[in-house]
Order: C-alpha cells, then sequence, then structure tokens
C-alpha cells in the first residue's frame, strides 16, 4: 500500500480545500487591517511557492528571487505612481526634488496602466531567462549559482540606491493613492484586494502543481539527481533549467505586483539581501520538496514574526534562528516532511517488513 | 560499405598525453561490434567522444552520414545513440518507473513538455522493456536501493526506451551473475535485428557470444579488427591482451 502522502488525488483535495479555506477568511475577519496583512502573508506564500518550484522540484538554489520581485514591486509601483500625475503635474515630486524637470524615458511607457503592468511582469521574467539561459548554458550550478543570484541581487541594489532621481533612492516610491484598473479603485484593506492576491496565490500555485506533475517536471526532477545522466537521454538540461528558473521568476514578480498594490510602498528594501534569504528559509523550514509546505512555512513564519516578535521583540530573531537550527538538523526536508514520515507510518503497518527507513522516501536531502 | 558510426583518424590529448592516437574504426549498420583492450587502452574515453562527453583534440566523427564530432551530449543523443555508462548511471532517487519513463524522450522540447501528461506509447514501450529487463515486479521501487545487477539491466533498460539506431553499452556485465549474463547475451543477439550495438567488454567468453566484428584498442590507437577467430589468432593480440588474461 503506497504513502498517502504520494497520492496525487489526495494532494490535490488537500490543496483545493486549504485554498478554500483561505478564500472564505474575508467574511470572518472583519478587520480591515488584519484582513491587508494576511493578503501580505500571501504574497510571501507565492514567493516561497515560487523558491520552491526553482529549488525543491529544480534543485536551483536562488538566493537572489529578490530581483524578480524587486523588479515587479517597482514596475508596479511607478505605475501607481503615474495613475496619480496628471496632464499638468506630469513629473512626479520626488523627480523634481532632485532637480528632474522632464519624466525619463524610462518612466513614459509607465503612463499607461495596462503598458506598466505588462513591463512590471515581463522585465523581471525576461531577465531571468536571459539571466538563466547564460549561467545554465555555461553549465553554472549549485552554490556556484546561488553566489551569482547573490551577486546580481547586490548589482540591482545598488544601482536602484543610486539612481535616485529615476528611482527614488533609499526613500523608494511611495505611490500617494490606491491602485485603480479599468476605471475601479483596489481598496488595499478590501476584501477584494485580498481576493486578488489570493486569486494569483491560488493560480500559481495551481499551475506549478501542474507543472510539477507533468513530463516536464519529471525531467526536472531527474535533472536534479543526475543531470549529468539526462544529457545522454536526449534533453536539454540548460533549457529546462531555464524554464524553470524563468517560471520561478515570473511567480515572484507577480507577487512584487502584489505586494505593492497593498502596501503602495516599494523602496531598495524589498532588493536586500536579507529579504530575499529569508524567502529561502521559509521554504526550507516548509519544506521546498512540497509546494504547500512552503507556501505554509512563509505563513507561519511570517505570521509567528508579526504576533510573537512583538512579543519577544529583539529574542525573536534567536528564537526564529534556533528554530531553523533545529529544523535543518533533524528535518532536513521540513515540516512536511513530518506528514510525509506519518502518513507513510500508517500505510505499513507492519514495521517488520518495511525497508531501511529512508527506503520509502522518493526526495533526496541535498 | 559505409557504417553506421565511422570515427575518422581521431586524436585526443590532455595536456601532453595522447589519449587516443590516431584511431579509425566503423560500425557496420546492424552488427554487434565489440571494443576491447587492455585497461587504459582508450575504450571508455572513445565511448566519451563518441557520446560528446569530451570534444576531439582532432578527426571526426561521422553518425549516420551526419557529423557529430564535438557536439553537445544531448543533440548526439537525440540523433539516435543511447548510452550505458560503466559505473552504472540511473537516477537513483526516483522510481524504476519513473527512470524509465524520463528515458522515453521522444519528446525533449521543454515547452512542448510544460503540461504534457500522457505521452503516446509510453505504456507499451515501458511494459515492453521493463519485462525484457526483469523489472515488472520493481517499478515502484527506488532506483538506489537495486541490487548491482538490477542497476544495471535498468540502465540498459532505460538505454533502450531511448529506441535509439546505436546503443552503447559501456562492460554491461560487470557484476552480473552467470545466468543474468546469458540472458544479457540473449537479448543483445535479438536488439541487433532493430539496432547497432558498440560494446566495450574484457570478459572474452561474453564478446565470443556476442561479436560480429571485435575491434582491438592498444594505447589510443586501433591494433587490430576482424571477427573473433581471426582476433584470437592474432599474435600481436595475444601479446599485448589475450596472453596476460590467459595467465590471469
Amino acid at each position: 500500500m503506497g504513502n498517502l502522502y504520494h497520492n496525487k488525488i489526495a494532494q490535490w483535495v488537500v490543496y483545493v480545500a486549504f485554498f478554500a479555506a483561505l478564500a472564505i477568511i474575508p467574511n470572518m475577519v472583519g478587520d480591515s487591517f488584519l484582513l491587508n496583512q494576511f493578503a501580505t502573508y500571501c504574497v510571501y506564500g507565492m514567493l516561497a511557492l515560487s523558491i520552491s518550484l526553482c529549488w525543491g522540484f529544480g534543485g536551483i538554489l536562488n538566493l537572489g528571487q529578490g530581483i524578480a520581485f524587486g523588479l515587479g514591486a517597482y514596475g508596479m509601483a511607478m505605475t501607481m505612481q503615474m495613475q496619480s500625475q496628471t496632464e499638468s503635474n506630469p513629473i512626479p515630486p520626488f523627480m523634481l526634488n532632485n532637480s528632474l524637470d522632464y519624466l525619463p524615458l524610462l518612466w513614459q511607457p509607465f503612463q499607461s496602466t495596462l503598458l506598466g503592468l505588462i513591463l512590471a511582469v515581463t522585465v523581471p521574467t525576461l531577465f531571468c531567462a536571459a539571466f538563466g539561459g547564460i549561467m545554465f548554458r555555461a553549465r553554472v550550478s549549485g552554490p556556484f549559482f546561488a553566489i551569482m543570484t547573490l551577486a546580481m541581487l547586490s548589482a540591482f541594489y545598488t544601482i536602484i540606491l543610486d539612481r535616485q532621481a529615476y528611482t527614488g533612492g533609499v526613500n523608494g516610491l511611495t505611490p500617494p493613492s490606491a491602485f485603480q484598473f479599468a476605471g475601479v479603485e483596489v481598496d488595499p484593506y478590501s476584501p477584494t484586494a485580498y481576493w486578488v492576491v489570493l486569486f494569483f496565490l491560488t493560480g500559481a500555485t495551481f499551475l506549478a502543481k501542474l507543472i510539477t506533475q507533468s513530463s516536464f517536471g519529471l525531467v526536472t526532477q531527474a535533472i536534479r539527481d543526475d543531470s549529468e545522466r539526462v544529457r545522454f537521454l536526449g534533453y536539454s538540461v540548460a533549457g529546462y533549467e531555464t524554464v524553470i528558473y524563468t517560471i520561478s521568476g515570473l511567480i515572484a514578480a507577480v507577487a512584487g505586483c502584489c505586494w505593492v498594490m497593498l502596501v503602495q510602498y516599494v523602496s531598495p528594501a524589498q532588493m536586500d539581501v536579507g529579504f530575499s534569504l529569508s524567502i529561502v528559509i521559509w521554504a526550507a523550514i516548509g519544506g521546498r520538496h512540497s509546494l504547500l509546505g512552503s507556501i505554509l512555512g512563509a505563513l507561519i513564519i511570517q505570521g509567528a514574526q508579526s504576533y510573537l516578535g512583538d512579543t519577544f521583540l529583539a529574542t525573536w530573531l534567536l528564537i526564529l534562528g534556533g528554530f531553523f537550527i533545529v529544523v535543518v538538523r533533524f528535518l532536513p526536508n521540513g515540516l512536511a516532511s513530518l506528514l510525509e514520515v506519518a502518513l507513510g507510518l500508517l500505510a505499513r503497518p507492519d514495521p517488520t517488513s518495511s525497508p531501511a527507513p529512508d527506503g520509502g522516501r522518493p526526495l533526496p536531502a541535498e | 560499405m559505409s557504417g553506421l558510426l565511422e570515427i575518422q583518424r581521431l586524436s585526443k590529448s590532455f595536456d601532453t598525453t595522447k589519449v587516443i592516437n590516431d584511431f579509425s574504426m566503423e560500425v557496420v549498420e546492424g552488427t554487434v561490434c565489440c571494443l576491447v583492450g587492455p585497461n587504459g587502452a582508450g575504450k571508455t574515453t572513445t565511448m566519451d567522444l563518441i557520446t560528446g562527453r569530451i570534444k576531439p583534440t582532432s578527426g571526426k566523427i561521422i553518425f549516420a552520414n551526419e557529423d557529430i564530432t564535438a557536439k553537445h551530449e544531448h543533440l548526439i543523443a537525440r540523433a539516435g545513440i543511447g548510452r550505458k555508462f560503466q559505473v552504472p548511471a540511473v537516477l537513483r532517487d526516483m522510481s524504476v518507473r519513473q527512470n524509465l519513463e524520463v528515458a522515453y524522450s521522444r519528446q525533449t522540447n521543454p515547452f512542448r513538455n510544460l503540461l504534457k501528461f500522457h505521452k503516446p506509447g509510453l505504456t507499451a514501450k515501458l511494459d515492453e522493456v521493463a519485462t525484457l529487463a526483469g523489472l515488472t515486479g520493481r517499478l515502484k521501487e527506488r532506483a538506489g536501493i537495486l541490487s548491482h545487477g538490477e542497476t544495471q539491466w535498468l540502465e540498459i533498460g532505460m538505454v533502450l526506451m531511448q529506441e535509439p539506431r546505436l546503443l552503447l553499452m559501456d562492460e554491461p556485465i560487470a557484476g552480473m551473475t552467470e545466468s543474468e549474463i546469458e540472458k544479457t547475451a540473449r537479448i543483445f543477439k535479438d536488439l541487433r535485428k532493430s539496432a547497432t550495438l558498440l560494446v566495450v567488454e574484457h570478459d572474452m567468453g561474453f564478446v565470443r557470444e556476442i561479436a560480429d566484428v571485435v575491434v582491438v584498442m592498444h594505447m589510443g590507437s586501433l591494433l587490430a579488427q576482424g571477427s573473433i577467430q581471426e582476433i584470437e589468432a592474432d599474435l600481436r593480440v595475444r601479446d599485448v591482451y589475450l596472453g596476460e588474461q590467459e595467465v590471469a
């Protein structure tokens, strides 16, 4: 008898139930501030999902997911900023403060909301395709690729900080009014905003789940296992790695747009190395081999940070660090593996006839 | 008669060491060709050169009238060359079934595979190969827990799933029992009807059993080529290779 954890139908049932539960939250939570906070957790969930797809399934450790997230966020913030500029006042105030008296070419497409949104999503995605394509074609992999993403993230951080007249520098961008789409204002504290974000999280998760279960997913798992061997089966390893890295970047870019819609703010802090590392930590604690586990990791850690962080103040970081060490040491595949082991024990009631404890575990600890 | 695979004046040097030295051979379609020679003769290096794992210093490799010299591994594999490695290389963390499924690589385009859940012809092919390889009862197992012999069979099965025109087998019977070797020999002879085989092997008994043509390598060069009888009668071959084996 198989482990229920690996049963595809059971997985889908759990996924649908999880998102259905998330969808009814606005009906139970009256506090609009709290609802806005829950929506930002969903954005973090989307980021953890993107890392799970790239790292957990594709085996590509990406410490620079802030690039796609940040570029998406800046694109959205630029779009929202331009929405509040008028014919008579076409230049954002921070530019005037930096003695820029014309709208730079970089900003002009964002005068159109639709074009702005398209750019906010396609620019980071195309960047991932180009950067990933160059790296993977040169067979840069493992820790070396992780270091390259880190370096690239720092480069973007520095450029945005430095080009104050174009990016708002360290202050970032603070669009004065809420995002408007097709004449409707999306109030970030409304259930609508929450459902928009949840819609993208759900869509991204289901898409990612389908990808992992498709022929493509099987090949990426094989690449994670032994990329050298897969080449001799006729698959372009670089092609597969680039595609999964790019899809992961696309999800992060959408998350960036959602985030700015909710908080009406973006700054270089979103491209800070620490933030990108924490995305990886969410996925690691939740279980990077499980999409849902990674999302839950983000929700749990960020939720705990909001509430326990206030109680414990600086001690919270120590608690989080300690928790991370415990998980890495005793649950290298994250909290999701607890469920996997538990269901595995149910599936094998007779321990004497079962193979070695790790015999039934299809996923590697890397 | 031109061969399916033609190796023309191939050389490979690592720094100043010549590992393959002006080596030429050809494999005729529908035959089993065995590549033999003492350790360090350059047999596995030749395999690496054919499959694109390493690039030659000079010389040409022609497969099905197409120059495949120094092409990328996956393009050579797609052209129709499947390879079984000397140290069995299976995907240890995946199930036996998944190993065979991945190897069924008719569609290699990542975008076309992105949301593809059904591969036409897979089930029939998988059943056929699993039966042939004796792995029908092991499909759900993780490949990492298979015995050495089963791992060898799984990798042979993977190569068969690729449906290549040319199968490169690097020491396919290493670690197999007597009966497994007999079975392998039977299957290799059977495969010859639909494919061409190039086999690197030390076991002269097995070579005698399956080979149509034997190519002997020594110090990176061609020493002799011919039928098994001709090779066993060749004094130079006895000197550098067979002689020492008979003593051992």
